[in-house]
């Protein structure tokens, strides 16, 4: 993997082919807590969508609606026109893959067995077959190993595909979660916060990788707090405030939207402050001071 | 002999102490003298200890000292220098003061016994003397001694039939010592005996030979699989038809077999069941009822293999109701259920007497006079003679139950390292991420408890035949307990654990008589002291040990590195598939 | 109808012994979120207490005086084995993962079981429990109930160690420092409480209760023995799932309700699948329907975390 592409700021305007999902009016309510509120939300095919907002928007709790790991209270999510039982094994089967926030890998399994269990989905070697191992199953075995392999390479950490997942640097751990969630075949894929932790060569390659992911045909939704990131990555960028949409656009006009530098300003952190300012100015500018991704914010977990 | 990929292979003349130094003399010269006095007589009273009055012809335990004395010697040549590779692989020092420990705690327990139950010193012989002298050589020898560096064994390779032939070396020496503990039938003399095997295994696992071992046993699994198949089937050939032995074997294949049914619950899904022994009861209370025992009150007499069917469907099924709750409890709480419907399965073959409910089981009596098994024209009461060898009643159980362990070891290891077995890890570790990524989380547990309950009611129906009658206090919460004892002291998750577990649990209880009635008492003891020390096993499999110690980085840089060692070496099996 | 409150009174009986020692398993549960399922034994250790205080220094005395000391002796003895075996094996588990503990209560238990049989003078059967004036003897009748003297003293135990513990908790420092470590463990560290300290007095708490437990079971059934223990403290469980583990007041409730229940499905379930033959199969199937599909308890306690 090139570790300097040149990537443009703002990718040139894209056509979309046809949605791939569709969330209409989701709300997700906690007891009295309404954690996410007639949030709409469509991703089309080869598109990256960016979901951004200050901590506590509810923009993991709206991800575990997306993927079936919470039932929303209201409205509907829709994947490739059928609205999937909420079950993250029936979302995964019909092709929407996820990474989580703070990494959750079978942290005692290899990193090629992490991402074989991805291919668990595409896989049916049930017990009897896995007892007599007909040559069936073990051409079943070969494929999966071959397609792990794969995409461990595509991430490039095909030379770990032995080593024990814990074992990894933190940097390929996130890189392997991808590779495990891109073993499952899915036609969109979201990644919560990929280079939470990283520093500005990983995110560099990150944005690289998830690029060469959309040029695959697979639509992502990215949540992140590095606006700078985002801008330069998504091709739409939504924004979510205390569980409700501020707006949705191009990253041009969520970026100039007073709206949205009023809430991440709204809050008393300073360093978030720093970071719109400091998307700005890199707009601007060319890229040229990597330094100052540092500063980035937490979400709690919702 | 060829050490590869170390840099520069260490000689031994860079370090320790200029060989031969007075020391390794001393130590040498104690070994031998060892090894002397068990030619000698140590005792004049014929009676005690296995009769160690003769001169010139050891009894069972001076043998022992020869063969500790034997070890000292190979290791004193080791240190000599004479065979460099062998050399930097093992570490003499450690081995020869675990050595030394062990010969002197020997003769000292043996002095002590003679003392007390001869009575008195007075009724030893120089044999003794001379032994202990030599012991005490050893000891003072190998004290000092000063350790080599030593070269990690995964780097070494050695032409793979010397490596074969170390592991068929062991499984004998594993099959003759299983049939000389076994034929002991004094308590004193077997704990003797246990104070030599602990002492041998200690100093062999500090020389490094374990280690050793355990990346060879890795290289050639399917080697170390049919030697140790070999060995279980020519044990009964060792046991010239005694039945006191059979019995108490079979009964530990029958415990073993039971327990790696539940190492598929426990010890690949994480699940703890603690109403195993249930499913046992199923299977066993199927066949019973359908035997022809005159307190059978099922009409129908199928032919045994239908009934090993049924029996182990019938088991499945429960297991199905058993594992139902895994959709919405686990961990603690499911573990409750488990011990609460083994309880209610107790409780209620413990009622079906006719009085209270259905006339199915003859409640707390149990079915008595469960004829043995016949298939075919091959009645299982009978005494076959093969190659001069009788073979008795129980000679005939033990095979019929190796054949479903070996059934059994390959479903566990098969299902292991398949997708069901990845699925399996993944719900253990993170059982969220693993339903995130598609993985059935629901069904796989169940498939664990179902899967399990099968196996254990396959053997129930031929402990039910074995054993002669079922009753219900055979199937109680603690011999559930003994069944995940078994799999905790060996390692969850690894079959070898489980054997070693299995045959602790079962075999130590009927050798130490005169501990009998401390029996349970040292076993609640022993749950805590392991779950404390060493909550892995005593074997167990690499990825329980990292679980156990989630902060060991080293542990985990260690076990990735044989990992890696052995998944770099070209397997047959894999490059045809 | 009178039958029903006679049945009524039998349960609230049972319930409130299962009350008592059920405490035991919330407290517990509340501070470090284990479940100890050594804590059976320690009930039946605390009337093992009681009685070996009786043997050894009142030997023949049927006093009601006797009775307190003999209290003294069961909260004496199930307090220090409850601490030990919080000190010497729960507490270098605190951070292994879950099943060591668990497999660490099972051999506390056999350990404690066997301990007893052996070791105790006469225990390997049933041994008679000491009668007492006025809490033994001849049954006292109220209306159309009959009502046992030790069903009284068993009912007012758990009323006095109700009043006892609540104040506990709620009014003294040492009950506030342990709700402050169930809260957060971490945290109240920080705050300077000494954690450890609070994990042994919850330990004591329940034992305590525990001790009580035995005197009543043993003046209740005439007769202890060492397997005692084990039922006892898997009902005693049930009931604390059934208020909610981790909520003391809860477990109160749980073991009444328990103790109702139990009471009635003996009387009330009718043909061959009634009567006391089948009643521990009742109560195991009530167990696991509690835990399976009301694992939060009635009053709704913190969501146990099942992993």
């Amino acid at each position: 993997m090139s570790t300097q592409t040149l990537q443009p700021t703002a990718p040139a305007p894209r056509t979309f082919g046809a949605p791939v999902l569709e969330a209409s009016g989701v709300v997700m309510r906690f007891g009295g807590l309404t954690a996410v509120n007639d949030v709409n939300l469509t991703v089309r095919e080869g598109e990256i969508m960016g979901l951004i907002g200050p901590n506590g928007a509810g923009k993991t709790t709206f991800f575990n609606c997306l993927t079936g790991m919470y039932k929303p209270t209201e409205g509907e999510v829709k994947f490739l026109g059928t609205v999937l039982p909420p079950k993250p094994r029936s979302v995964v089967k019909a092709g929407m893959a996820r990474t989580f926030q703070n990494i959750r890998l079978f942290g005692n399994m290899t990193a090629l067995e992490n991402v074989m269990v991805g291919r668990y989905c595409r896989t049916n070697a049930m017990a009897l077959t896995s007892i007599i191992r007909g040559p069936k199953y073990r051409r079943e075995e070969a494929e999966s190993r071959r397609i792990a392999q794969e995409w461990l390479d595509f991430v490039g950490l095909g030379h770990t595909s032995e080593h024990l997942a814990r074992n990894l640097p933190y940097g390929d751990q996130r890189r392997l979660e991808i590779a495990r969630a891109l073993a499952t075949d899915p036609r969109l894929i979201l990644l919560d916060e990929p280079t939470a932790g990283m520093n500005p060569k990983e995110t560099e390659q990150a944005k690289d990788l998830i690029f060469r992911i959309r040029d695959k045909g697979l639509a992502v939704v990215v949540i992140e707090h590095d606006m700078r990131f985002i801008f330069s990555l998504c091709d739409r960028v939504h924004c979510l405030v205390r569980g409700e949409t501020l707006i949705e656009g191009s990253p041009q006009e969520v970026q100039s939207d007073h709206r949205v530098i009023e809430a991440y300003i709204g809050q008393p952190d300073e360093d978030e402050e720093e970071m719109v300012a400091e998307a700005h100015a890199q707009d601007e500018a060319a890229p040229s001071t990597p330094a100052a991704t540092d500063g980035r914010m937490k979400e709690d977990r919702a | 002999m060829t050490t590869s990929s170390s840099p520069a292979p260490r000689t031994k003349t860079a370090v320790g102490n200029p060989r031969p130094s007075p020391q390794w003399w001393l130590t040498l010269a104690g070994a031998v003298l060892l090894v002397a006095s068990a030619f000698l007589s140590w005792c004049y009273v014929p009676a005690l200890l296995g009769d160690l009055s003769i001169d010139a012809y050891p009894g069972g335990l001076q043998m022992l000292m020869v063969i500790v004395g034997v070890i000292a010697i190979f290791f004193l040549v080791l240190r000599s220098g004479r065979m460099p590779s062998m050399d930097t692989l093992l570490d003499s020092a450690r081995a020869l003061k675990a050595l030394s420990a062990t010969a002197a705690g020997f003769m000292v327990l043996v002095a002590l016994v003679i003392a007390l139950q001869a009575p008195g010193l007075a009724n030893a012989n120089p044999g003794l003397f001379v032994g202990i002298v030599g012991a005490a050589l050893m000891v003072a020898g190998s004290w000092q001694m000063a350790s080599d560096p030593l070269v990690d064994p995964i780097t070494v390779r050695l032409p793979s039939w010397v490596e074969i032939l170390v592991i068929v070396v062991m499984m004998t020496i594993v099959l003759f010592g299983a049939a000389f503990a076994l034929g002991q039938e004094d308590g004193t003399v077997f704990c003797l005996f246990l104070v030599f095997l602990g002492g041998v295994v200690t100093a062999l696992a500090r020389g490094g030979l374990f280690s050793w071992i355990s990346v060879i046993a890795a290289r050639h699994r399917q080697v170390l699989m049919m030697g140790a198949l070999a060995v279980a089937f020519l044990f009964p050939f060792t046991q010239n038809g005694s039945d006191a032995n059979m019995s108490i074997a079979t009964q530990v294949l029958i415990f073993a077999t039971t327990a790696l049914g539940l190492n598929i619950v426990v010890g690949l899904a994480g699940l703890l069941d603690l109403g195993y022994i249930a499913f046992l009861g199923a299977g066993a209370y199927v066949s019973a009822m359908m035997s022809h025992s005159a307190f059978a009150h099922i009409g129908w007499k199928p032919p045994f293999i239908v009934v090993v069917v049924i029996g182990a469907i019938v088991s499945s099924i429960l297991g199905l109701i058993i594992g139902s709750p895994t959709l919405r409890v686990s961990g603690d709480y499911l573990a409750i259920v488990t011990l609460a419907f083994g309880e209610i399965f107790r409780l209620t073959v413990n009622n079906l007497d006719g009085n209270n409910g259905p006339r199915l089981t003859n409640g707390p009596n149990g079915i008595p006079g469960i004829p043995d098994l016949e298939i075919g024209s091959f009645n299982f009461g009978d005494t076959h003679t093969i190659l001069g060898i009788p073979l008795g009643r129980f000679a005939n159980y033990y095979f019929l139950m190796l054949v479903v362990a070996a059934f059994i070891i390959m479903v566990f290891t098969r299902l292991n390292s398949s997708r069901i077995g990845r699925g399996w890890v993944a719900i253990r570790e993170d059982e969220k991420a693993a339903e995130a990524m598609g993985v059935n989380t629901f069904g796989l547990k169940l498939f664990a408890f179902a899967g399990g309950a099968f196996l254990a009611g396959m053997a129930g129906t031929i402990k039910a035949h074995q054993d002669v009658s079922v009753t219900p206090d055979q199937y109680i919460f603690l011999e559930s307990a003994f069944l995940l004892a078994a799999i905790v002291l060996g390692g969850m998750g690894s079959v070898a654990g489980v054997l070693v577990g299995a045959t602790v649990l079962k075999l130590l209880p009927e050798k130490l008589r005169f501990v009998a009635d401390y029996r349970l008492l040292i076993f609640g003891l022993l749950l805590v002291v392991m779950m404390r020390f060493r909550p892995e096993g005593l074997v167990p499999s690499q990825r329980r040990a990292l679980e156990f110690h989630a902060d060991d980085e080293d542990l985990a840089d260690r076990i990735e590195e044989v990992h890696l060692e052995i998944a770099a070496e070209p397997d047959p099996a894999e490059a045809k598939a | 109808m009178d039958l029903f409150f006679q049945q009524l009174l039998n349960g609230l009986t049972l319930g409130s012994l299962y009350a008592l020692i059920a405490v035991g398993y919330t407290v517990v549960y509340g501070i470090v979120q284990i479940i100890n399922f050594a804590h059976g034994e320690v009930f039946m250790i605390g009337a093992f207490g009681a009685m070996a205080t009786w043997t050894v220094l009142f030997q023949g005395n049927t006093s009601l005086w006797v009775l307190p000391l003999m209290i003294v002796g069961a909260v004496a003895s199930s307090v220090v084995v409850a601490v030990l075996m919080e000190r010497i094996a729960y507490r270098p588990l605190r951070h292994a993962p879950r099943l060591a503990p668990l497999i660490t209560a099972i051999g506390i238990s056999v350990f404690l079981q066997e301990a007893i049989r052996l070791f105790y003078p006469g225990a390997k059967s049933a041994l008679p429990f000491p009668r007492i004036d006025v809490v033994t003897g001849t049954a006292l009748t109220l209306g159309p109930l009959t009502v046992r003297r030790s069903a009284i003293f068993t009912i007012g135990s758990l009323i006095v160690c109700a009043a006892l513990l609540w104040f506990f908790i709620n009014r003294t420092k040492l009950g506030r420092g342990m709700l402050a470590v169930s809260q957060d463990k971490d945290t109240a560290r920080l705050m300077g409480i000494n954690v450890d300290r609070i994990i042994a007095v919850a330990f004591g708490l329940g034992a305590a209760l525990a001790g009580v437990a035995g005197v009543a079971q043993g003046l209740q059934n005439n007769n202890i023995d060492f397997f005692m223990g084990f039922l006892a403290g898997l009902k005693a469980f049930t009931a604390a799932v059934l208020g909610g583990i981790g909520n003391v007041m809860g477990a109160v409730l749980g073991g009444l309700v328990l103790g109702v229940v139990e009471a009635m499905a003996v009387q009330f379930i009718p043909g061959t699948f009634g009567g006391s033959p089948w009643k521990d199969v009742w109560a195991f199937a009530l167990l696991i329907i509690v835990l399976v599909f009301r694992p939060q308890g009635l009053l709704g306690a913190r969501v146990v975390d099942r992993a």
